[in-house]
């Protein structure tokens, strides 16, 4: 007790070196946890995306461009599907498919064309406002909301495609009616809308327009969020009931479709009726294609465990090292503390003492360290790989 | 007192306990009547089965508030008709697996109408091809949807098989019965034409051989001058003797027809229904009075 109490005097005393000894001692512990930790969660929360999602439908061609634009709703643009295929599915009622139309953005978030079975699907939850009900209606992400400052009775345009668009497809202005509870997901990240919402967007559907113009707006009438968007058409109530749909909607198309198998048998039924190669359209499963992708990106973690255990063994040796040094330069005061009787084994224990303290020091800020890492891991890695996206 | 209290108390368990059994019980929407009452016949009392449109709107061209549509989104099945009838399903957000097109298997039996052609904005000329909605009128069809409706039944649950598919088999021999008594009722009108004051009745001409020739009138309406212009003109070209309106007109509507020599029958095409009325029986009535008028030619 009399060992520790003269050590934590001694450290007080020499407050500078002590301070530096442990800053130095608890960033040697917690670097290492505190990447394992990150790691571990992005890890978990990728593969729990691919997971959660147990079958994807698309066009073929690259899976992972596939699963990226449906998961994660990234820049990709995989070759549209026809809505046939989500009627093809349903017809065969071995699974739920959930369309996912993301070819669009608005002021840098994906808008995402989909059913309200995506609602259910992914369990989210709305913090403010209703969810989607008529035509041009938007829910947004709570990463969008945040970002933009936007809630509901606010309104976004959807970005235009071709400055030179000949087809006389305007953007669309849509209400914000909702703001989705977070989720440390891409979900934070999007706009979603209706599929036929996201099909007016493309042209396909349309109306008697309502388009303000760039007058209304140079006039200050009217307002955008775009600074490149000059015209745009707007579903009002006087306008909607001319909304109409040109074709038939089995050739409308979808970037992707989430496919929910009733139960492992329907799964395998249906993953069986995409593996002919002259198929235009796969079905893949987004876990193995994500566990792959993962694999390959933690081949990076064995490094990285070297490299630290390598830092960690010269820190610690450098700490070892002013010590001992410490150590040498104290050989006065040690010789005179020998002289005033106090035994070796004293000495020891008040030397060992100091060690045990700072080690304790140490160890509690990085423990601290670590649990606030482990606490806001899913939230921060939410939000890099959101950065990623 | 103390009598009155346990009243109250046993009455307030009561009422929560059958609150409780409201909110458990299944919910199914129709888009209108006919599918309705069929839904309701499929599931006797195993759920809620709401045709959610106001009498006095037509249910193909309703527009449903917020409210309404949360209502329908909150629901167990969603029955739509297909063929084009309730256009507003189109601008509204469903979840699709609550959704049922009852017509989806008779969608080769589908009565094209006019073609209609427009522009927009810049963009260039194109055409919608219209479809006949009505498709009830044709009793071998409504069994088609009726099944359906079974179908999506049973599949989600929403009550028994066993039920359902005994329900279903009552269902389909009523519709039967009405089929083959409509077959003998409108017996001799082939040969003559039929005035329609709206193009409703095409699925019903079809099943029995009847030739129509269609207005386009504003329900229980007093016809303008030009309509009753229209009414002349088309006397004129087809000799037609039978005159059926969607609704019943003003009297000084029906005074019209007769002085141009038109029996006028009050055919209602059923979308909306009458309180009351049997899906069968209405048709029964109606189908009575056409062979009538036929009769009396």
């Amino acid at each position: 007790m009399n060992a520790l109490y003269l050590a934590f005097a001694y450290l007080r005393y020499h407050w500078a070196r002590s301070l530096v000894l442990t800053l130095v001692a608890a960033l040697i512990l917690f670097v290492p946890v505190a990447t394992q930790i990150l790691l571990s969660t992005s890890e978990r929360a990728l593969i729990a995306r691919g997971n959660a999602t147990p079958l994807l439908l698309g066009s073929r061609g690259s899976q992972l461009d596939l699963m990226m634009a449906a998961l994660y709703f990234s820049d990709e643009r995989p070759e549209p599907v026809p809505m046939r295929e989500v009627e093809a599915i349903w017809d065969s009622g071995l699974g739920i498919p959930i369309p996912v139309h993301a070819a669009f953005s608005s002021s840098g978030f994906r808008i995402v064309g989909t059913s309200l079975d995506y609602f259910d699907f992914r369990a989210l939850d709305l913090s403010e406002g209703r969810g989607l009900s008529i035509l041009g209606d938007a829910v947004i992400g709570a990463t969008v909301a945040s970002t933009l400052g936007k809630g509901v009775g606010d309104a976004l345009v959807s970005s235009p495609e071709n400055l030179f668009d000949l087809d006389g497809v305007y953007p669309l202005e849509m209400p914000i009616v909702g703001v989705l509870a977070p989720t440390n997901s891409p979900d934070d990240d999007a706009i979603f809308v209706d599929l036929k919402t996201a099909w007016v967007i493309q042209g396909i559907g349309h109306g008697h327009e309502d388009v303000v113009t760039a007058a209304q707006v140079a006039a200050g009438s009217e307002a955008v969020s775009n600074a490149a968007v000059v015209q745009y058409q707007r579903i009002t109530e006087d306008n909607i009931e001319s909304f109409h749909f040109h074709g038939s909607q089995d050739n409308f198309p979808t970037s992707a479709v989430i496919v929910v198998p009733n139960d492992t048998r329907a799964g395998t039924i249906l993953k069986g009726r995409y593996l002919d190669g002259e198929n235009p359209t796969q079905l893949i499963e987004p876990a193995s294609v994500i566990q792959g992708l993962v694999d390959r990106i933690f081949r990076i973690k064995s490094l990285l465990d070297v490299v630290t255990t390598i830092i960690a063994i010269a820190a610690f040796a450098a700490i070892g090292l002013a010590v001992f040094l410490s150590y040498r330069l104290r050989a006065k005061e040690i010789a005179t503390a020998v002289k005033l009787g106090a035994k070796r084994g004293m000495v020891l224990r008040l030397l060992s003492a100091e060690t045990f303290t700072l080690l304790s020091l140490s160890t509690m800020i990085a423990a601290i360290g670590a649990a606030i890492v482990a606490r806001n891991a899913e939230a921060w890695v939410g939000w890099l790989l959101s950065l990623g996206a | 007192m103390r009598i009155s209290r346990s009243l109250v108390a046993a009455s307030l368990i009561v009422f929560a306990s059958s609150a409780a059994v409201a909110q458990d019980r299944p919910l199914v929407v129709a888009v209108n009547y006919p599918l309705q009452y069929f839904a309701e016949r499929l599931l006797s009392d195993d759920a809620d089965v709401v045709f959610p449109v106001p009498r006095d709107v037509d249910p193909s061209f309703w527009r449903p508030s917020i409210a309404d549509i949360s209502m329908i989104q909150s629901a167990d099945l969603i029955l739509l008709n297909g063929a084009g009838f309730a256009t507003w399903i189109d601008r509204v957000s469903l979840p699709r697996s609550k959704v049922v097109n009852t017509s989806a298997a008779i969608e080769d039996q589908f009565i094209i109408t006019e073609s209609i052609t427009h522009s927009h904005g810049d963009g260039g000329e194109h055409s919608h091809e219209g479809l006949a909605s009505y498709t009830w009128l044709d009793p071998i069809l409504a069994i088609a949807q009726a099944e359906a409706i079974a179908s999506a039944i049973i599949t989600k649950g929403v009550a028994p098989a066993d039920d359902v598919n005994a329900q279903l088999e009552t269902l389909i021999a009523d519709l039967q019965a009405l089929d083959a008594k409509a077959a003998v009722a409108l017996d001799g009108l082939q040969d003559t034409t039929i005035l329609t004051t709206h193009p409703r009745y095409q699925y019903f001409a079809r099943r029995y051989d009847l030739s129509l020739a269609s207005l386009q009138w504003e329900a229980g309406a007093m016809p303008t001058d030009a309509d009753i212009a229209d009414l002349e003109t088309l006397v004129d070209q087809t000799g037609a003797q039978i005159l059926l309106w969607e609704a019943a007109p003003p009297a000084a509507a029906i005074d019209v027809a007769t002085s141009l020599g038109l029996q006028s029958i009050v055919f209602a095409p059923l979308a909306h229904g009458i309180e009351g009325r049997a899906f069968e029986d209405m048709l029964d009535d109606m189908l009575f009075a056409m062979s009538k008028a036929g009769a009396d030619d």
